[in-house]
Order: structure tokens, then sequence, then C-alpha cells
């Protein structure tokens, strides 16, 4: 059984977990305020918070609910846009409706979750955030200038709150943000954990036929079908996996992180600053609430954002196999084939391991059709040591959408040693270009993908401040 | 006022037809569709899907017991496919069972052994080999060959616009409920209350009095819901044989994959100009891709073709249209029909001749502006003309001239990046081209409390039509809004609708609500009159929920007024009709009035262009769209904001790719539509001041699509910072993606 409360209710259910948690919002509850228009998560009409019990309280995400399997809310909070008012609208829809940011409505309910999502995560009320809580919540209607608005109001509305000791939730309470049986909410999500009577064995993988599924994002689009009717192994309850840890030169980062943990923390950013940035190009804020880095690898995607930063910065997977032993795989040498990696059944990626920079430049580009919320065409990292008399010293590419693999580009050696001055920087561009054969596809032609790769690469150098000529 | 509806839609609490609590038993339909885009159907095996858990039924033609016909203008477009398919995702079974997961599943084991036959999808192929929907068109007005004899300037070329998919979040869908006598309820997600509300009772073989056809509001539709009828159909066909409840609610890549999108355009222009920048002669031929059936495309290219001179004076035109018969799913309506396109030919053969005369091409624009007492190419002659209005309150805004100096400045000094800005100004005709299509109704009655209810054909769908017919009426009565609702679109209130398109809804609709309202009006003003005493009904005004006399208020308020009205025998419902006057056209020459008057307006686009990366920014748009005087701010605004950015999708980053075997490649994970960071940081909009409009309810000027064009601006303010990079190359096409725009700097 599995038991989880949706807005003020608790519920209990022995329906597979497998089955998307939309499908059990609209056709098991009835509630009809959550919609469905894409099912894989690219529109952001389903969008719902998840609120898990952590050590120091709930933590709440806005999440894609089209994807996300109800096996992996057992113990959460589902608030859907029917738990968020009373009699009256909460300050979230009331500025929604003042800044007439809602034309047919079916994108609303949506972005009325992903702005509340922003309310309680939300550490300054910055509007900029607000518009990066909102890049994976699609409008066909409206052109987004009134829901920018609502955005801005909300943040000026809000910005007092910061200060505010009591603790985030009480305040948006007071806000008019949340209703006020958010407070025993956690209460509630302990009771409901202590009743269950089945032990917690829905993390680990029982045996062969387990699927495990971390953040579920890209297999929930993929294979519904198959999973609905799967076992699943949620490697995102295991806290054992969640993790970011510095130390011995090395970031240590759990299979159970997610891309957006990763983004905003601390431990990454002290090494990694431009993470911050660099990840608003991957997918959008509900998918990677949901999304791992673990997961971006494992589906060996050769255009996965994640993949193709790791492989620059030099990352090694540490793989548990079935006896529980463990082995540590460069991340270069794991991807085999399209799709196809030196991995087996029943293996567990635990943690994924980041050299820690020294006197390194790193940088990563991507080009998509669409900036945000879409797959590059072609995706590129670079991590440059260059000695203080302006020589390189070590140099890894990653190169993504251009090989059947995310592909860590050989044969650089050449050019160690040599200074950064445009006609090197050139060749590298060249041989970078040369040493892949992209095909045509729905992201663009074998040629476009080549020639945007070398531009690319020349990129990474302007933004190293290495002056290059435009051609 | 604002829209309605959106103190429900933020509440998660207005209802779509997938949110209606379906009746016990209720079934769930899917459609099995043709893999090959031409073929010969030898054979048909429903049977594993038949016998497929949970599965009810799989119908094929055989079993529809009307007409196999739901083409929406030619008969030749069937239901389910009978011997031939003639695109990819043409329906050819439907399949009903318990769950919509097990119709989706069971529908995936249909097998259908088809001999496939060469298609065509290049419309410029299909029309060589004379595969044309209907005739080619042809409007010609003065001569063209004389007049360019005396040009200076004379650009000519080929360019091409592309497909556009609609992505309403609300995917096609229609829930059919039998109900007693034979007779059968159908709430769907359509535009077209009257053409789909005969489609059903054709297909069924009924009566159409026997087929109540119910709309409550869209969850976005944008010309997509206009024509195709095929998924509000099949379940009701479903539900009718097998007597009980089915829904049909298309996945979001069914849609993508197997509907309608606004219609490629390829161009053959020729452009001549004078020494002083003055357009002689503009000639033109439109090639449509128009998809397997006729669907409504050729009311489209009739839009594109009466548009082909855009805002501009042309006294020497010809314009050859024809619809290209492709082995494409049908192309339908799309927002702009056509307007769009037919507008872009000229906007790019003036771009093209500014180049040859190294001339800013705003001048050469502003230069050729329609202005008062101009006669547009099918004979109706301009008044009112606000082309001019629209540009210098725009200049005023942000200097025109100004902003191009300080671009062609900037492209100077920078190399990584360049600048780039568009002015587009916009006419657009308000009316349906086919003038019987100009028709509404609406029936309002009023209760004996004193509230009022008003149906009319229109349907709503965000654009907030709803609320405006209901600001007509509580106007009209002299009541609050608040008093004033409307209810459902439905065809036993209001029948023979015309679609809720062409921008018209609030025109049309509204007008019929304010002759019913007027009507009544008159009836509660001389029983006002008696009831009070008083001799002279025209000194009786109905305001603020009261009755005056001679602007005195009265004791009688509203709620005492109707009462006693209806106790005296007083017919308190009225019904009433509006067509709009004076409108005609030729079929064959195109000449004519087709528009009872047109929407005006002018934008400044600004672009940054990566030039490295081949990608680009917009940082800016500022629009002065003409609405006349408008009925509601809030709404209009939100109607110019949206078309525009779909405008700049358009022509921008929405691309659909076709496999060589004319399957759309792209589904929702690459076909991307604009996000909210796509949006301009500067994105201002003018309602232009002190328009008035007497062609249309309360002097107000329809909005829905005419804002659409200022989105062509995206692309041409690419073009002018593609230009700054290099000029010795072909310009690409529309869409300009950035891998076009990458390909064009270098390649």
């Amino acid at each position: 059984m599995l038991s989880f409360i949706i807005n003020n209710k608790e519920i209990c259910t022995d329906l597979p977990s497998g089955m998307v948690l939309l499908d059990f919002i609209r056709e098991e509850q009835h509630l009809t305020g959550t919609k469905e228009a894409c099912r894989e998560g690219e529109c952001g009409a389903c969008t719902v918070l998840v609120g898990t019990m952590c050590p120091d309280g709930i933590s709440y995400k806005a999440c894609a609910s089209c994807i996300l399997p109800i096996g992996d809310v057992k113990g959460c909070h589902i608030v859907t846009v029917e738990g968020l008012s009373g009699d009256t609208l909460n300050t979230v829809q009331r500025l929604i409706v003042e800044n007439n940011a809602s034309q047919c409505g079916f994108c609303t309910p949506g972005i009325v979750l992903s702005l509340t999502g922003f309310c309680l995560t939300s550490e300054t009320f910055a509007y900029e955030d607000a518009i990066d809580a909102l890049d994976g919540n699609i409008c066909r209607c409206t052109g987004y200038v009134s829901i920018r608005s609502a955005a801005r109001c909300l943040c000026e509305e809000l910005r007092h709150i910061c200060d505010n000791k009591n603790g985030r939730i009480p305040a948006l309470i007071e806000a008019g943000v949340l209703p006020r049986y958010f407070l025993d909410i956690p209460a509630r999500l302990k009771a409901l954990a202590s009743c269950s009577v089945s032990a917690d064995t829905s993390s680990k993988c029982s045996n062969s036929n387990t699927v495990p599924v971390a953040g579920g994002t890209d297999l929930f689009v993929q294979k519904p079908e198959e999973l609905r009717a799967a076992h699943i192994a949620f490697l995102s309850r295991r806290s054992d996996l969640n993790y970011i840890r510095a130390g011995d030169a090395s970031l240590f980062i759990g299979s159970a992180v997610t891309i957006e943990e990763f983004r905003n923390s601390p431990e990454v950013l002290r090494y990694f600053p431009s993470m911050k940035s660099d990840l608003l190009r991957h997918s959008s804020h509900i998918l990677r609430n949901k999304a791992t880095l673990a997961g971006n690898i494992i589906n060996a995607s050769p255009v996965g954002d994640m993949s193709i930063i790791l492989l620059a910065l030099g990352a090694r997977l540490v793989i548990e196999g079935k006896d529980g032993k463990t082995r540590n795989t460069p991340l270069e040498e794991f991807f085999l084939g399209y799709k196809k990696m030196a991995y087996s059944c029943g293996e567990l990626v635990r943690e994924i391991v980041i050299p820690l920079p020294s006197n390194t430049l790193f940088n990563f580009e991507k080009v998509s059709n669409r900036e945000t919320l879409d797959i590059a065409a072609v995706n590129t990292a670079m991590h440059i040591n260059i000695s203080a008399d302006d020589k390189i010293v070590d140099l890894r590419i990653s190169a993504g959408g251009v090989a059947p693999i995310p592909l860590l580009v050989r044969g650089l050696e050449k050019f160690y040693g040599l200074k950064t001055v445009p006609d090197t920087c050139l060749a590298i561009a060249d041989t970078v270009m040369n040493s892949v054969t992209p095909i045509d596809d729905i992201r663009g032609s074998a040629e476009y993908k080549k020639l945007l790769l070398k531009q690319l690469i020349l990129a990474h150098f302007d933004t190293f401040g290495i002056r290059q000529v435009t051609k | 006022m604002k829209n309605n509806d959106m103190n429900m839609h933020v509440r998660g609490a207005s209802i779509f037809v997938d949110d209606i609590v379906t009746p016990e038993g209720c079934l769930h339909a899917a459609l099995y569709t043709s893999r090959v885009a031409r073929g010969i159907i030898h054979s048909l095996d429903i049977s594993k899907a038949a016998a497929a858990p949970g599965v009810v039924a799989v119908y094929t033609h055989r079993d529809i017991p009307g007409l196999n016909q739901v083409g929406h203008v030619s008969k030749d477009q069937p239901l389910l496919a009978v011997d031939k398919v003639e695109y990819i995702g043409q329906p050819i079974a439907l399949i009903v069972a318990q769950t919509r997961r097990q119709a989706l599943l069971a529908a995936k084991l249909v097998t259908a052994d088809i001999e496939q036959l060469e298609a065509v999808f290049d419309p410029r192929v299909a029309f060589e080999r004379g595969m044309i929907h209907g005739q080619k068109s042809i409007l010609v007005k003065g001569d063209t060959s004389a007049a360019f004899a005396k040009c200076k300037y004379i650009v000519q070329g080929t360019q091409s616009t592309g497909p556009q998919e609609h992505f309403y979040f609300e995917t096609q869908r229609a829930l059919a409920i039998p109900e007693e006598h034979g007779t059968i309820k159908v709430c769907a997600s359509s535009q077209s209350p009257g053409a789909f509300h005969r489609h059903i009772a054709e297909v069924l073989g009924i009566p159409q009095s026997k087929v109540e056809f119910d709309i409550r509001r869209l969850g976005g539709a944008f010309g997509g819901k206009e024509s195709t009828a095929v998924w509000v159909v099949a379940p009701a066909l479903a539900a009718f044989i097998l007597k009980k409840p089915v829904k049909l609610v298309l996945t979001r890549n069914e849609d993508i994959f197997t509907t309608g999108k606004r219609h490629a355009y390829e161009y053959d222009y020729k452009i001549g100009l004078d020494a002083e920048g003055n357009i002689l002669a503009y000639e033109v031929i439109l090639y449509q891709h128009a998809g397997a059936c006729a669907d409504i495309s050729i009311a489209v290219l009739t839009r594109s073709l009466l548009h082909a001179s855009g805002s501009y004076r042309v006294p020497n035109i010809s314009v050859t249209a024809v619809s290209c018969r492709t082995n494409i799913p049908p192309n339908n309506a799309f927002r702009g029909f056509g307007v769009p396109q037919g507008t872009f030919g000229i906007e790019y053969a003036i771009t093209k001749a500014a180049e040859i005369m190294g001339v800013d091409v705003t001048l050469l624009k502003h230069k050729n502006l329609l202005r008062d007492g101009d006669t547009l190419p099918y004979g109706m002659k301009l008044e009112k003309v606000n082309a001019i209005k629209c540009w210098e309150t725009l200049d005023k805004q942000v200097n025109i001239a100004q902003r191009y100096a300080e671009v062609e400045k900037y492209n100077m000094t920078h190399t990584d990046t360049k600048r780039g800005i568009a002015v587009i100004p916009v006419c657009f005709g308000i009316s349906f081209a086919q003038t019987a299509l100009n028709q509404a109704s609406s029936l309002v009655n009023i209760y004996v409390d004193g509230s009022v209810a008003v149906s009319t054909g229109a349907v709503e769908m965000g654009q907030g039509v709803n609320t405006k017919i209901q600001i007509i009426a509580a106007n009209t009565l002299g009541i609050s809004t608040e008093k004033v609702r409307l209810g459902t679109t439905n065809t036993l209130r209001i029948p023979n609708a015309s679609p809720t398109s062409a921008s018209t809804g609030a025109d049309l609709n509204g007008m019929a609500t304010k002759f019913a309202c007027e009507e009544l009006y008159t009836r509660l003003k001389k029983f006002a009159a008696k009831h009070l005493n008083h001799n002279n009904p025209d000194e009786i005004t109905l305001r603020d929920n009261a009755v005056y006399i001679n602007n005195k208020k009265t004791e009688l308020d509203w709620e005492k007024l109707v009462a006693a009205a209806q106790w005296a025998r007083i017919d308190l419902s009225c019904h009433a009709f509006y067509a709009t006057p004076n409108l005609h056209l030729d079929p064959k020459t195109f000449i004519g009035r087709p528009f009872a008057y047109y929407s005006y307006g002018t934008s400044l686009t600004s672009v940054i262009l990566d030039v490295r990366r081949g990608t680009y920014v917009f940082d800016g748009i500022d629009v002065v769209h003409d609405v006349g005087q408008t009925l509601s701010e809030a709404i209009d605004r939100g109607q110019v904001e949206g078309a525009v950015i779909q405008g700049m999708g358009w022509s921008t980053i929405e691309q659909i790719r076709y496999s060589s075997d004319g399957r759309v490649l792209t589904g929702v994970n690459a076909y991307k539509i604009p996000d909210i960071k796509f949006c301009p940081s500067h994105f201002k909009v003018t309602l232009l001041p002190n328009s008035d409009n007497p062609y249309a309810v309360c002097n107000s000027k329809a909005v829905g699509e005419p804002p659409f064009i200022h989105g062509l601006g995206a692309y041409f303010a690419i073009l002018h910072a593609l230009r700054a990079v290099r000029k010795d190359k072909e310009l690409p096409s529309l869409p300009l993606t950035p891998e076009k725009v990458f390909m064009y700097i270098h390649s």
C-alpha cells in the first residue's frame, strides 16, 4: 500500500507504484484542475508541489506530475491547485487575475503551482528567480508579458517575508499564499509513516526484475506502459545516495542528487560557479527538481548536458555490482556506443566523483532551437589548464550531438605546451570538428552540427578572454 | 473589465471537456491511423485489437450509419478511410475500450495491408502535376506589364514560409452521450458549433434536431478547431452505435502528428518601383501547401490573395494563387487565416527592393502606406485608414529613423554581435471573406428576478468573447455586468452558428446581442412608462439598474421593473439576428467589398544576433495597434501580446520537420513554441488612441488575429542583422531557426 497526502486529504492506495501521479490525481481523485497537455514534462500544465520530509522540516518542489510515479511520492505531501485556496484566492492566484495573466486557462494551474513553489523556496524573491521558476511552464495564449507582470508583483509583495524568523510556511500563510492546513502537514506525514505496516523496501533492488528509477523524467516519457507494470526501486528516496561532499581533491555526488540541488549547492558553486547559470540550460525547473546527474548519464543520450559537462571535468562513476562490491569507471570509458554503456543489469551507479579544479578554466556551451527547455543541437564543455606563461598544460573537450555517444574528444595532447594564440585555438577547433561525424536529425543537419561545434570551441576561448577572429 | 473566467482558471475550477464528470460506464475511443502517405488499402485486420483487454468495439467505414464524410467545404474527406489513404495520420479504424489506455494500446494492434503509391510533398511539384484543390485564383488590377516597363527598380525571386503547429493546450477532444428518443448530446472542444453539428448528424444519418452540440470553453484553438471535425464526430459515432457515453481525447503527439497546421507557402514574386521609391507594380504567385483534402484551404488562400498588397498602395497588381494538393494531413485555419502568408510576400519583396535601391526599408514602407481614398486590388475604396496614424504614433515613441541609424552604427563597430530592427505595418480586413458566414444570432432571456442569461453562437477559447458580450448586454440594458450570465454555446438554443473565427466572434455575436437587448430595452421602456403613468416612453431610460424619467431616478429599480413586466405578460426573452451589411465578393474575379472594415497597426521589433553561435535574442518590441474603442482594454492587450508572440514563434523557432516519407518528426520534444524567456524583455503595447469604427459593435474593432502580423518583424529584424554580417548570399526562408541563421553566417 502507498500512502501520501493530497492537499488536505490522506490517501492510501494499492494502485501500481508506476502509475503516474497525474492520472491518479485526475482519474482516481477527480481533481481536474491539474491538466494533461503533453505527458512528457514539456509544458508544465500538470505541475504540482511535492513536499518531502527532511531533517529540518518539509521541503516542497514543483514537479511535472505527468512523469512522476505515485510510488515516488510515498509519504509526501502533494499540492494541486485545489489545495491552495479556500473561499478567497491565494496571493499568486489573485496576482494572476489582477495582471490578466490567464486566457484560455489550461496552463494556468501549472503556473500557479510553479509560482507558489517559488514562494516556498526562494531566498530573496528576486524577479529573475521567479522567471527561472517558470521556465518549464509554457503558455500558448498570453505571450507571457502579463505572466511576467504577475511574477514581478509577487516578488514585490513578498520580499519582506525573507526576514520573517518564524519560518517560511507560517510566513506564507500570513501572506495569504498558503492555507492554514499546511502547518499540520509534517505531523500528519509522520503519523502516516508510522502507521504504514509494510517495511520500506521500495527503494531497494530486491531482484533482477526491479527497475531502478532515479528522477524518472526520461524513463516515464520513453516507457510509461512498461514502467506502470514494473517493480520499481525509487532511488530518490534513498538518503544514502543523496549527498554532495567535498574532500580529497574531489567532489562526491550521490546518485540521487538532482540537477537543481547540484545547481544550487554551495559546495558545487564554490568550485564551479558557472554551474548556476550553465544548468539553467538543462531542461526546466520542474524537471531539474526531479532529474538526477546519474540519470542523465545512464540515459546515455549523445547530447545529455550533464554527461557533456562531467566528461570535460574528468568525472568518474562509482558503480555498485550485484554483489555489493564497487568499481570505479572514468566517465569517458563508460559510453561504448549508442545507448550502450559499460554497465550491466543489476548494477547501480552510486556516486559521481568530480576532481576539484586547480587553476583550470571551465566553460559550457549549448545551442538549441529554443534557448531554454530544449535539447541541444550541439553542446560542448571545455576544461583547460593554462600555465603562467600562457601554455596549455591540460585540455579536455567534450562534445554532444555529434557522435553516437557523449564524446570526449581524443588526441588533444598534441596541443600541450603550445600558447593559446589564435592559430592554436583555431587548430584545436578544427581538430575537434574533424574528429566528429554527426548525422542529420530533428536537431539539425550534420553539416550544421559540425560547423557549429567548431564555433562553439572558439566560443570557449572567447569566454576565457582569448580573442579570436570571427570566422 | 477583465476576462470573467480568470477567477476560475486560477483555481483550476474551469470545466473543459475532459473535466466533465463522465456518466457511469463511459467508454473511451482512440483512432488507428495510416502510417503510409499514399496507398491502396488491400486489407485491414482488426481482430487483435478487438480481442485486446477492455476493448468493446472496433469500427471501420462499414459501420457508419450515415455519410462517411467530414469534408468541411468539399466532400473529399471520409471520416474513416475506405479503400485508399492519402496522408499519414488519416483515420482508418476507431477503437472503443473501457479506458483510454486500453483504447490507445489496442489501436497499436490494428494492422493494414496498404500498397504504397508515390506521394507528393512539394507544393510546386503538385502544381506541376495539376494536383490542386479547386481552381487557380487570379486577382488583377491595372496592367503590371505596362507598369514594369516604367519602373526604375525591379526585383524578383522566390521565397517560402513554413507551417506552424497550433499547439492549443487542450488537444482535440469530445464526449458524446446518447440520450432519449434516439438523440445524442456531444460536448466538444470546437470553434464551429453550426458546421460540426451538421457533420455529426450527417455521419450518424439522423436529423440535426436529434443532435445537441454543446461547447463550454476551449483550452485554446487558434483556428485548429474550426474545420476538421474528425475528433468530434468519431466519439459521437461510437456512442451512437453502442448507446453508451464515449470520450475521445487526442494525446499531444497524436495531435501534432495527425492534425492540420498553418499552411506553408511558396512565393514567386516580382516588384517594381519608380526612382522615388513608389511601388508601381507587384506580381506574385502563391503556392499553398494544402495537404490531402481541401478542408478550408481555399478560403485561407482567398484571404492571402486579398491581402497580397499588405498595407501598401499598389496601383498595378497581379496575384495568382493555387492550393496544392499534397500528401500531408489537410491544413486548416490558423490565426491570421492566410493573411500572414499573403502579407509576407510583399514585405519580403519590399525588403529586397530597398536593398537594391540602397535605401532604408522603413522609408520605403512609409512612403507606400495606404491612405484614405486608396483602392485595394479587389476594388474596395478605403476610408478611415489608420495606417499612417499607427505608424506615426509609433514613430513618436521610438523615432524609427534614429533607431535605424543607431543599428547601422552599432553594426559598423561590432563584429561579435549584430543588431537588427524591423518595422511592420498591419492592414487586416475584418469579416469572413465568405460573405454567407457573416451572420450571428443571440438569445437573451431576462428572468423574473432580474438576472439575465445570454446565449450566442460565439465560442469562448480564452479570447474573452463571453466577457465582451456580457459587457455589451449589461451596457445596453443599463444593468451591472454581474446580472448577466453567459452559458455554454449550444445548438438547441442557437442554431446554424458560424464558426468563432476570422476575429469576428465579438463583432457578430456582440451585435446580435446588442440588437436583442435593444429590443428588450424598448419593451421594458414602454412598459415602464405605462407602469409609472408617464405618457412618453422616450423620456424613460434604464441605467444603473434603475428606471429614470428625464434623467431623474425613479423608485422603480431593475428587479421591480422586470417582475412587474413579467406579471403584465411582457415577453422577457428575445432572439435577434445580425448579418454584416454591404458585403459581397465575386468568387471568380475577386472584385467586391469582402470586408466591413480594417484593423491597423505598426510595430518595431529589435533583435541582437550572436554571430559566433548563430543565435538571437529579441530585446524589444514596440507595438501600436488599432482596436477601435476597446470593449475591454485588459482583454485586447492580452490578445495583442499573445498574437505577437505567436507570430514571432512562427517566424523563428517553430519548425516542423518531416521524414522523406511524409511523417512529422517533430513531436512535443522537438517542436518548440516560445517560452517565457523567449519573450522580449522590452514589450510595449499601445492601443491606438482616438480610433473609432462605425462598422462594428460599440465602435470596437476585432483583435484576435491582426496583431499576429507584427510577429513577422522577428523574421525581418533577423534578416537586417544577417545582412550586416554578409550580403553575398540568398536570404533564408521563414522560419528563421538558429540553424538557418548559423548556416547563413558560417557555411
